[in-house]
């Protein structure tokens, strides 16, 4: 992707000094108008919508992941990493807390679904709501107490947070102990569409019009007050305060948006795979989803989406080299965190793009 | 005379055995240039942190417009009306110019999240005022050319105006100036003092620490002076200027003193 840095350029800033993609794609984005953005975004989304077709042809099969079927793989981890690592990155990049027990919302949603999915007769799309709620919910309630705290605090208690979850599923009986939960229906049919094993795209579009929608709401919050709140209680947050944020209540939002997406994904996830268990939400998937964030670049919705996708499906294209698979996964960290350090697609330098109203 | 907007009254500070601020009695009329002075450590910018809700005093009343604010949170305090800038520039620099005001113009914002959200009709008015208030606040500050900037590459002048100008643009009626002259030169400095007269005739009030005596001279109507966290002056700049007690702060007390 080579665009003519110079063409989109204003004012004599130069934005071919340095390999910046975002502000390339911002400076293009900027110069169309409203039919044009339209059509792209449009074309754009098709394009994804047929990601399950993508490996069906001889040149692309190298897409084709050994052991797992591809088009699940794109539902999971590939569809719910990006989801949550953009819930995430509302809590993380967007207004800088660090909340290390993600997966706790995950797992909120997904007991949600485990137990009323199995216990009463509502669908999946009517629990979804309800766990959506509930993990919004715990979010609220979690930080209510300790959104007072910063930086390293706030990521102790969240990590305990995560891990209280985790041990209360594996302890209670309402959420069957260490065995999990088993049986949990699949959703019902929409549009025509059967959600079963043998039929993952189903799970990925939905997964897509989820995170969509998440993409949408960001973009939304980020050019007006809430965006511009959580920017500046993330660069200062006392500074934030004097100048009349109303710094706890915007944390407190970040913070449950954050743990709603979460659990949004958990309901679908639990609802997919039938059967879960405490050991499926271990610390390990917070660090996971916080890996893809910082990955991509934080703050950056489309850096997010670039670093989980390739972070969840990595692991999964290079699954027959087996033992030394996470010796590469490792590996590959590391290395791209040396080269770009801010993450691939870093956080907005846009210093030409003005913050314009669409109207 | 005119209105006390801001009146200080008994404020003691302490931070566990330091006395910052010693029963401090100060008050600011409006529409006035007031200037707060004093030696390094003397308890100036304590006062800024008192009133802007940083600190609680340890006893005292702050009475803004008449009711008090101790307690009250420091965006609450900034909602009533009093706005400040700080001692080391504070811009959020990974934002723009025009976003830095805008973000301080919000806390009169009636629309929030939902608001937001949906674009409702109300979240785009008040987006489109602030936004056209902050091109004016910007170019009252000079720096208009620079809306679209970001805060951390400013040159250092205008990262103190633009400070001034996101602090203006909380709609304050009181406006706490923390050395505004801080690192300027002489140029500048005459250029600011006319600036914050300018910021006086729009109707704001003025409350300012500053070091520079020739500007504190030019433009204040009282000087108030403090010394170890105790008032030991206020009055009108040329009278400050001969008080004995100032001068022994400044420069040190006649041997008989001792």
């Amino acid at each position: 992707m080579v665009f003519s840095a110079k063409r989109y350029s204003r004012r004599g800033y130069d934005v071919s000094e340095e390999l910046n993609l975002r502000d390339q794609g911002a400076a293009m984005w900027e110069s169309w108008n409203r039919p044009k953005r339209v059509a792209f975004a449009i074309g754009v989304i098709f394009l994804v919508a047929l990601l399950p077709y993508a490996a069906d042809f001889s040149i692309t099969s190298v897409l084709n992941t050994p052991i797992t079927s591809y088009q699940s793989v794109l539902v999971y981890p590939v569809g719910m990493f990006v989801l949550m690592a953009l819930g995430l990155n509302i809590v993380v990049g967007k207004s800088g807390m660090l909340d290390l027990g993600y997966v706790a919302f995950f797992a909120i949603g997904a007991y949600t679904q485990g137990i009323l999915g199995t216990k009463t007769g509502l669908s999946t799309w009517e629990i979804l709501p309800i766990g959506t709620f509930l993990a919004m919910l715990s979010g609220l309630l979690l930080g209510l107490p300790t959104l007072r705290l910063r930086g390293d605090y706030l990521a102790i208690v969240t990590l305990g947070f995560g891990e209280i979850v985790r041990l209360v599923a594996l302890n209670s009986r309402e959420t069957g102990g260490p065995n999990g939960i088993t049986g949990i229906p699949n959703p019902t049919p929409l549009f025509g569409q059967r959600f079963t094993l043998d039929n993952p795209k189903a799970y990925f579009w939905i997964v897509l019009v989820m995170i969509l929608l998440v993409i949408w709401m960001i973009r939304r919050l980020s050019v007006r007050r809430p965006g511009r709140a959580w920017e500046a209680i993330r660069q200062d947050e006392d500074v934030a305060s004097l100048m009349g944020v109303p710094t706890l209540k915007y944390k407190l939002w970040s913070f449950s948006i954050g743990a709603s997406i979460g659990g949004a994904a958990g309901v679908l996830y639990a609802s997919k795979i039938m059967v879960i268990a405490p050991d499926m939400f271990t610390l390990n998937v917070s660090i996971l989803i916080l890996a893809c964030v910082v990955f991509g670049g934080m703050g950056n919705i489309w850096g997010v989406v670039l670093g989980a996708t390739l972070l969840a499906y990595l692991p999964e294209r290079i699954r027959f080299i087996t033992d030394a698979r996470q010796l590469v996964f490792g590996l590959t960290l590391v290395v791209v965190m040396n080269v770009r350090p801010d993450g691939l697609l870093p956080r907005k330098k846009r210093e030409k793009i003005a913050v314009k109203d669409k109207e | 005379m005119s209105e006390k907007v801001l009146e200080l009254k008994n404020l003691t500070m302490k931070f566990g055995g330091v006395t910052a601020l010693n029963a401090v009695n100060l008050h600011v009329n409006k529409g006035e240039i007031c200037a707060l002075i004093g030696p390094n450590g003397a308890g100036k910018t304590t006062v800024f942190n008192v009133i802007t809700g940083v600190y609680t005093p340890t006893d005292g009343e702050i009475l803004f417009n008449g009711a008090n604010i101790i307690g009250k949170k420091r965006h609450h305090i900034t909602g009533l009306g009093i706005a400040r800038t700080f001692q080391n520039v504070r811009l959020f620099g990974e934002m723009t110019a025009l976003e830095n005001v805008l973000t301080a113009s919000d806390v009169h914002k009636k629309s929030g999240l939902v608001g937001a959200l949906f674009g409702t009709r109300r979240a785009r008015r008040e987006e489109r005022e602030s936004r056209d208030r902050a091109h004016e606040l910007l170019e009252f500050m000079e720096i208009g050319h620079r809306s679209d900037q970001l805060g951390k590459n400013l040159p250092y002048g205008d990262q103190r105006r633009l400070e001034i100008a996101r602090a203006l643009g909380t709609e304050p009626q009181i406006i706490l100036l923390d050395e505004p002259a801080a690192g300027f030169n002489p140029a500048e400095k005459v250029a600011l003092a006319k600036t914050i007269q300018k910021i006086r005739e729009k109707g704001y009030t003025v409350l300012l620490i500053e070091h520079d005596m020739s500007l504190i001279m030019g433009i204040s109507d009282r000087v108030v002076v403090l010394d170890f966290g105790q008032k030991i002056a206020d009055a009108a700049p040329k009278e400050v200027q001969n008080d004995p007690n100032v001068i022994a702060a400044y420069l040190g007390a006649p041997s008989d003193a001792s």
